[in-house]
């Protein structure tokens, strides 16, 4: 699968989520995205340093002015189970607007083509990192990076792009 | 053969509890548990920088086992309910009795990346009493036939809640829970009898 680009609709996907009241859910992409703009972005694995100090912050801390521009959600997604999203999570008490969605078993980031092979570092199949702004399932910018950077994927490309 | 009657009694829910727990596949009492899955490594849990720092280096079967007495147990996920309420917590309260019945190592594996496993670890204290391997791959529980499919759960294939004493490479007692969400066998009060 290529990957994901502006122009390009979202795909749909079912992910995991334990909502506010600690109940596990399957959500799907289009129901939390259809007719709505949404900040989608990924992650190759919780509890690793730019995914933690990093990136998540940038959109935790901005969250206020991603809704203040009109984003409806925003969207975390990582190659990890809903138990440890859900405990990466609760690591960012201050967190008021960012779903951390659980995509177990890899099937929604290779359906926007953006799998990344950290094997040999113990990831296994994993997430590239990755920033999409989406004006009803339309893609209308993707901040794709390459290997393990952090420059173009945080919450201030989004901001300036909005 | 075994595996073959393994599948067949896994799958239905009223399978003879001793006819499942005889034909246990490769990993069973009296077998060589570094044989039973070569060229198989594990990753110690550690945090990123550690892992940069060793070059990502993985532990090889034999440098875990060989020459030691070993207490091992696996679990289905870090973060997840009896894991972490009740599995670890009962090697961690009873490592002292663990270490006077000459026990070398006790070690908690799970098919889980070893940088989740490493801040679960710390967030249960337990990193001083037990050493976490993350079978990152699903390698080891696969080679000793101890993995089952969680992905209706969305944990993908993970291993069942076991435990074992292994001397010297040979596993002389072995227990499985017949769900991963019992914990009735694998405790650390069980082990501590057929040490």
């Amino acid at each position: 699968m290529a990957p994901i680009g502006v122009g390009d609709t979202l795909p749909d996907g079912q992910l995991g989520w334990f909502d506010a009241d600690d109940k596990l859910q399957q959500v799907s992409i289009h129901g939390l995205a259809a007719g709505k703009k949404v900040v989608l972005f990924g992650v190759p694995g919780a509890f690793t340093p730019t995914c933690s100090n990093q990136h998540v912050p940038g959109f935790v801390n901005q969250a206020e002015q991603l809704k203040a521009k009109g984003v409806d959600e925003i969207l975390l997604v990582s190659v990890n189970d809903p138990f440890v999203m859900k405990a990466w999570a609760k690591t960012y008490p201050e967190n008021k607007h960012v779903k951390f969605l659980a995509d177990g078993l890899g099937t929604y980031t290779k359906a926007l083509g953006l799998e990344l092979d950290l094997s040999e570092k113990g990831l296994g199949i994993r997430s590239r990192r990755f920033a999409l702004l989406a004006d009803n399932l339309k893609v209308t910018v993707a901040n794709i990076e390459e290997g393990g950077q952090f420059t173009i994927s945080g919450a201030e490309e989004i901001l300036k792009a909005l | 053969m075994a595996s073959a009657l393994v599948r067949r009694a896994r799958g239905s829910a009223a399978a003879a509890p001793a006819l499942w727990a005889a034909a246990r596949g490769i990993a069973s009492v009296g077998s060589d548990i570094v044989s039973a899955a070569p060229g198989v490594s594990l990753q110690k849990a550690r945090s990123w920088d550690e892992g940069v720092a060793t070059k990502f280096s993985t532990t090889p079967l034999k440098d875990i086992f060989h020459g030691k007495k070993v207490v091992i147990f696996g679990l289905p996920g870090a973060y997840t309910g009896v894991c972490s309420q009740a599995h670890v917590p009962s090697y961690k309260n009873n490592i002292d009795k663990l270490k006077e019945k000459g026990i070398d190592s006790v070690i908690c594996v799970s098919i889980n990346d070893p940088y989740v496993l490493n801040g679960w670890a710390e967030k249960l204290q337990a990193k001083d009493a037990i050493e976490f391997y993350g079978d990152f791959d699903g390698s080891f529980h696969k080679n000793l036939d101890l993995e089952i499919d969680l992905s209706a759960a969305l944990l993908g294939h993970r291993s069942h809640r076991w435990s074992a004493f292994v001397d010297n490479g040979k596993i002389k007692a072995l227990n499985v829970e017949k769900a991963p969400s019992e914990f009735k066998v694998s405790g650390a009060e069980v082990i501590l009898d057929q040490i």
